[in-house]
């Protein structure tokens, strides 16, 4: 009986002990989230939002450079899309001059190798004429996808501003997307991604693809978190020859990315006889391309 | 064997005569002293930077490449690189009059561009000098006006009516652009000139989509000497249209979440009716199994 009596008063104190402790480290741990959200500097920033207000904010509450660490926030933001958008994109192949900047700036923001790509820029020849073109293949961000109707768990979707995402927490790795795309526009990552350590301890976005897992499919994303933040997206701002054209199909308005000039998507279409890829497989591509034309010289 | 020789000379001399004229063809560039000490009327800022961004690699890249890559065209004089000292150590007097001006192979823009489109293209090629600092002109007894806008927007006749004031005076003789603000960059609407009434008519696409309640954002920048203004609004000027989500309906490539009610419902029907009678197969064989055992 005395034994017993001794053991449980032990585990009160032990009990106690670990509880005291946990409460100062709390309450310190409270005192400094305190005293930090108190600090001001006075100088205000305006900053949107997850549902589109623009607050202001103290600088002093701002930590610069820092990524969203928030995997859930990330998630749903991925998910959701930018409502009352339509993205896309235009490529003037008479002006392609094989310069691969494109690539490159592709390739650099989504921890790709180089013999992965989610925009190949590819020779398009003609045996007959002897001749050749140079063509940039993205993903069609297609408005009836294949892709998306195969993939067993949901984890390449298509969103309501158009883009078609892949959300690599969920990707099983069947490849069933690679197989279904008449576009080839999907990559497996069958190694460990380029840099693999230095991108551990990030957390996973969606709309960049990054960091990049060994096992899963990776494609082109319309650069969806450049897009959020109205930026035009890394291949288009990287072209130095004026081939690409980005923008909102709502707005009938697309930028090229080289000259910055904005055009009528509509008129840039229709004065151009622009098409898309495979028409006749009824996948509605949001990728148009201006023909090759011959050189005025 | 002496004429060869003499012959080479010339050559050789000619070859050289050719590198110096080569090297100095910018410095070799007289702008007469008036426009040397020529000043923007502009304070360059990131706008004016942008905007000219737009015209040089509209009519400036081709042969001048991109400032700082050094990937000019060669030619003979070579057209140089804009962020080399051979252009950044010029005044902006001098840059300006000679885009405007021209000479040989450098076309001239006078036709092209307007003053303050031509001080843009300037505000550009500075924005590559680090060092750079705009001087300012002498402002004693210069008024600069203060212009203030009022927009409208006509519906039968689709124009876009900006008034243009200082003091209360209405201002002619102000050119005036308007811009559609998009996505990722801004759509030139037209440009114009306000009348004696202080009032520029700019033409509106009537086909172009606005949001929901038909609002474009129009972007309206005025200018004349030294003074200048720019104003932002969201007006109502075109037909409304309703935005559709890429997702909506029903597809083959919806997500469960699409799927209507009786759908689910008569989904997990089925399946749980073909467990329950597999199940009570089952349960039926075991009973007999059982009762056979049991007779046993």
């Amino acid at each position: 009986m005395a034994n017993k009596n001794d053991k449980s008063r032990r585990k009160f104190l032990q009990k106690l002990g670990v509880a005291g402790a946990s409460a100062v480290a709390g309450s310190a741990l409270l005192l400094q989230g305190c005293s930090d959200s108190n600090k001001s500097s006075g100088n205000k920033v305006k900053v949107l939002t997850a549902d589109n207000k623009l607050v202001e904010v103290d600088v002093a509450h701002l930590k610069p450079g820092d990524k969203i660490q928030d995997l859930s926030y990330l998630q749903e933001r991925g998910r959701e899309g930018i409502p009352g958008k339509k993205f896309v994109m235009v490529v003037d192949l008479a002006k392609c001059k094989n310069a691969r900047k494109c690539m490159k700036a592709c390739q650099s923001a989504h921890q790709l190798k180089p013999e992965m790509h989610h925009l190949n820029v590819l020779e398009m020849e003609d045996p007959v004429r002897d001749t050749s073109y140079w063509m940039p293949k993205t993903c069609q961000h297609c408005d009836n996808p294949p892709c998306v109707s195969v993939c067993p768990v949901d984890a390449t979707f298509k969103r309501q501003d158009g883009i078609v995402l892949i959300d690599n927490e969920r990707c099983i790795g069947c490849r069933f997307c690679v197989a279904a795309c008449p576009y080839s526009a999907r990559t497996f990552n069958w190694t460990e991604p380029k840099n693999s350590e230095e991108f551990a301890e990030v957390t996973y976005d969606m709309e960049l693809n990054v960091p990049q897992k060994k096992g899963t499919v990776t494609k082109c994303a319309f650069s969806a978190d450049r897009v959020r933040e109205g930026k035009l997206p890394y291949c288009v701002s990287a072209c130095p020859n004026g081939v690409y054209y980005f923008g909102d199909q709502n707005e009938d308005l697309v930028t090229n990315g080289t000259t910055k000039k904005t055009v009528r998507l509509s008129a840039l279409l229709d004065n151009n006889a622009a098409y898309t890829l495979m028409p006749e497989l009824g996948t509605k591509p949001s990728v148009y391309y201006l023909p090759p034309r011959e050189s005025k010289g | 064997m002496k004429n060869i020789k003499q012959y080479r000379l010339i050559i050789l001399f000619c070859l050289c005569f050719l590198a110096v004229a080569n090297v100095n063809a910018q410095s070799d560039w007289p702008v007469p002293a008036k426009e040397n000490e020529n000043m923007s009327p502009f304070l360059f800022d990131d706008d004016m930077v942008l905007e000219g961004r737009i015209s040089y690699e509209n009519s400036c890249t081709s042969c001048h490449g991109t400032p700082g890559q050094d990937d000019f065209t060669p030619m003979a004089p070579p057209p140089g690189d804009p962020a080399s000292d051979q252009f950044q150590l010029q005044t902006d007097g001098a840059l300006f009059h000679k885009i405007k001006m021209g000479r040989g192979s450098m076309p001239k823009f006078e036709d092209a561009f307007a003053d303050d489109e031509l001080w843009n293209i300037v505000a550009y090629i500075r924005s590559f000098n680090k060092d750079y600092k705009q001087p300012l002109p002498n402002m004693e007894g210069v008024e600069i006006p203060e212009y203030s806008m009022k927009l409208s927007f006509d519906d039968n006749i689709d124009k876009l009516v900006v008034k243009v004031f200082a003091k209360n005076q209405p201002q002619p003789e102000v050119s005036i652009a308007a811009y559609v603000m998009g996505t990722f960059g801004k759509y030139l609407l037209g440009k114009s000139q306000t009348n004696e009434l202080g009032i520029a008519y700019i033409d509106v696409d009537p086909t172009m989509p606005g949001d929901e309640e038909g609002k474009l954002s129009v972007m309206v920048k005025a200018s004349k000497g030294f003074g200048r203004a720019k104003m932002n609004e969201e007006m109502v000027m075109v037909e409304p249209t309703i935005r559709k989500s890429a997702i909506e309906g029903r597809h083959i490539w919806s997500t469960d979440k699409m799927a209507p009610v009786w759908l689910k419902v008569s989904f997990f029907i089925t399946v749980f009716g073909v467990w329950f009678v597999l199940l009570f197969i089952v349960i039926g064989l075991r009973n007999i199994n059982k009762a056979n055992k049991e007779e046993a």
